[in-house]
């Protein structure tokens, strides 16, 4: 049998062994709350989604065992499937776009000495209440908003009923969504930009490269893992959207035309108090999740390149 | 003790004001109102509240989530403490058919606020503009009233480039159409049968018929910063099936010399039942300040309570008797009596359809794909029909 790798070390590092793990024991102290946080606000609830999605509870009478009934029964919903589409199709929309007009922005903002300030109006939208900002926005597509009005006035013709017109009530919350993630999105493509390696720059410049082929073949493919990792988080926030669609088109839209995944699950559990069918149906968002991000994460290895890729 | 309800600030500081009163004519008794702002969120809390049982003494319930509550044996039971000499309530002071959901085998859980049968509001101004020269409630008062005379207003104000008729879809809309039409929804059993009634589905295809024509439009569907209420108020339309509460949005535009109300045409002219929205004050089962509780729920909703809540322009219209004249007291509309007279003869929602939360939202989508010309009277109601067996087994 070796000797333990305690006795193979020197009295003086031993000495530091024990103040370090008399320092993990306080840090596992400090940790402890959030760990404590985590299982009440997280992992309980989770558990707890878990078992209702597969009984029959109104929050009020006693809860029965259903198994997979609740499952089935979701999956054959046509509404379910329609918040599935309208889900879906908000993030189809607003991540590349998202994205693609974040990345522009950042490329334009980078060398503009007054950045700053731009930055700040793009970010306001961030740390503004979502609800706030579908209420604003609310007030912009009203028929006689703003926005219909400009339209109107630009284009002559008769001012689109956005909130009101099942066509239109979906683009009205890609809109708003892209508006409001804009500025997180701009402010890490400028991290990123700056972070590529100059001598690459350079080395593409010696060689010939105007600025854009610098930047289509240079600066987007080294930029492709903050996009990625921008892409991932964006997509996961797309399909949790609620609160926009909850206010802007109270609750889901004329003819259920904004109606998302998270819309149905509150819908049936504080709504219709059918709290089985309404975790069955976060579970299959979660299951959704999961999906889309493996899809995400096969797809990178043909589209994100490091610094360091071969050649 | 503390109570809880929705409502807007205007409503919130009159039940304030009840408080103060009721706290001086009771100084052993502190009230406390708790209240929720979104009617779409007092449910859910109410629901947390009851679980932890931390829920209030008292509390408003919705006529829609009514059933569920009932039927979850979380409130007190009512009859006999009515009964009691402590009571300004007695069961027989209501007008019966309000109580809906709330009464299970005889046995009451809870009762009627204040009530607001949908009347037909209309507008002499739109009227006159499509040549119109009779008055709705003038062929009312002398029975001709007719379903057939309706329609044919409608058909003209269609004809002038304006609105008939704006309805707000849900279950009073629908089931107050067809039993006025002297069809047959629910039959005694609670059992859906109004797509096996001819009449019925003769008086919804009639129905469908005049939303697909746009010539009757569901107000829930008006586009934003075009309401209902602006739409009424700006001579666009000509009836508007809507509450008391539409008093205040006539002032507040200053138009209100310009209508009047009707209650809903009938084929023969005779008047008939038609949906009374209401709300429901319960007491908590496991309140700890029972007697207090019912000392403050009965004179809530005694006929001194509702005066006191309903005068000066107030929004509903008392669902005791002994209140009536705080709908009369100002003399408007000119016919403000057939509001009474449609809670006389109106019904609360069905129980069959309030014991299941969103049933009647549900049912409401369906009848929404009727208006809009994606389904027949016939599917529709087999539609409804099917829905109300798979959730309620009947």
């Amino acid at each position: 049998m070796g000797r333990s790798a305690a006795t193979l070390l020197p009295g003086g590092l031993r000495k530091e062994a024990a103040w370090r793990r008399r320092d993990r024991s306080w840090g596992y102290v400090f940790v402890a709350p959030q760990v404590v946080g985590m299982a009440i606000f997280v992992l309980l609830p989770f558990v707890a989604s878990l078992v209702l999605a597969f009984t029959s509870w109104d929050g009020l009478t006693e809860l029965t065992w259903v198994g997979f009934e609740n499952f089935t029964a979701q999956l054959q919903d046509e509404l379910l499937l329609r918040s599935i589409v309208n889900t879906l199709l908000i993030a189809v929309i607003t991540v590349p776009l998202g994205l693609g007009f974040a990345v522009i922005i950042a490329v334009a903002l980078e060398k503009l000495k007054t950045r700053t300030l731009y930055l700040i109006l793009f970010f306001a939208p961030v740390v503004t209440s979502t609800v706030a900002v579908a209420m604003i926005w609310q007030q912009m597509f009203r028929s006689d908003g703003v926005l219909s009005n400009a339209i109107s006035k630009i284009f002559g013709i008769t001012p689109p009923d956005w909130l009101g017109d099942p066509k239109l009530a979906l683009i009205a919350v890609c809109i708003v969504s892209i508006w409001s993630s804009m500025g997180l999105n701009v402010i890490i493509f400028m991290a990123g930009l700056q972070n590529i390696s100059p001598s690459v720059i350079e080395a593409a410049r010696i060689d010939g490269a105007g600025a854009f082929r610098l930047f289509m073949q240079i600066r987007l493919p080294l930029l492709s893992p903050i996009i990625f990792f921008s892409s991932i988080v964006a997509f996961i926030s797309s399909l949790q959207t609620f609160d926009t669609v909850f206010i802007l088109t109270q609750d889901a839209g004329p003819d259920n035309a904004t109606r998302t995944i998270v819309y149905h699950i509150y819908d049936l559990g504080f709504g219709r108090f059918e709290f089985g069918p309404s975790s069955a149906a976060a579970v299959i968002l979660l299951v959704l999740t999961l999906v889309i991000t493996a899809i995400q994460f096969g797809a990178q290895k043909k589209f994100v390149h490091y610094e360091d890729d071969p050649v | 003790m503390v109570w809880s309800t929705w409502g807007t600030p205007e409503e919130l500081t009159r039940y304030e004001e009840f408080n103060d009163e009721f706290m001086k004519r009771h100084p052993d008794i502190t009230v406390k109102l708790q209240p929720v702002a979104s009617y779409s969120d007092y449910h859910s809390k109410m629901l947390a509240q009851l679980s932890s049982n931390t829920a209030p003494d008292v509390f408003y319930i919705g006529d829609d989530k009514l059933g569920q509550f009932v039927s979850s044996n979380r409130l007190m039971p009512l009859t006999d403490l009515m009964n009691s000499s402590a009571s300004d309530t007695k069961p027989d002071d209501f007008f019966p058919s309000l109580f809906g959901a709330a009464e299970v085998d005889g046995e009451i859980y809870a009762a009627p606020n204040d009530v607001n049968s949908d009347a037909l509001w209309y507008d002499k101004v739109a009227l006159a503009a499509a040549g119109i020269t009779e008055d709705p409630a003038t062929l009312a008062a002398e029975g001709q009233w007719t379903t057939a005379k309706f329609l044919e207003m409608n058909d003209k104000l269609a004809e002038a480039g304006l609105t008939g008729t704006m309805f707000w879809n849900y279950w009073a809309t629908h089931y107050g159409w067809i039993s006025s039409q002297g069809g047959e929804a629910y039959n005694d059993a609670g059992d859906f049968v109004g797509n096996t009634d001819k009449t019925t589905v003769e008086a919804v295809d009639t129905l469908g018929n005049y939303f697909q024509d746009k010539k009757f439009v569901v107000a829930d569907t008006l586009p934003e910063g075009a309401g209902a209420d602006s739409v009424f108020v700006t001579h666009k339309s000509g009836f508007f099936a809507q509450g008391r509460y539409t008093i205040g949005t006539l002032k507040s535009a200053g138009v209100e010399a310009d209508y009047d109300i009707v209650d809903w045409p009938t084929p023969d002219g005779v008047a008939a039942p038609t949906g009374v929205a209401a709300s429901y004050l319960a007491i908590n089962g496991k309140t700890k300040a029972k007697d207090a509780a019912f000392t403050f729920w009965t004179e809530f909703l005694s006929a001194d309570g509702q005066k006191f809540r309903l005068t000066g322009g107030g929004n509903a219209v008392p669902s005791i008797k002994g209140a009536d004249e705080v709908v009369l007291e100002d003399n408007y509309p000119a016919h403000a009596q057939t509001f009474l007279d449609m809670r006389d003869v109106g019904f609360a929602n069905y129980p069959t359809e309030a014991a299941v939360p969103a049933l009647s939202t549900d049912i409401s989508d369906l009848f929404l794909g009727l208006y809009e010309g994606k389904s027949t009277a016939q599917d529709t109601l087999d539609e409804v029909a099917a829905l109300v067996e798979s959730k309620t087994g009947k």
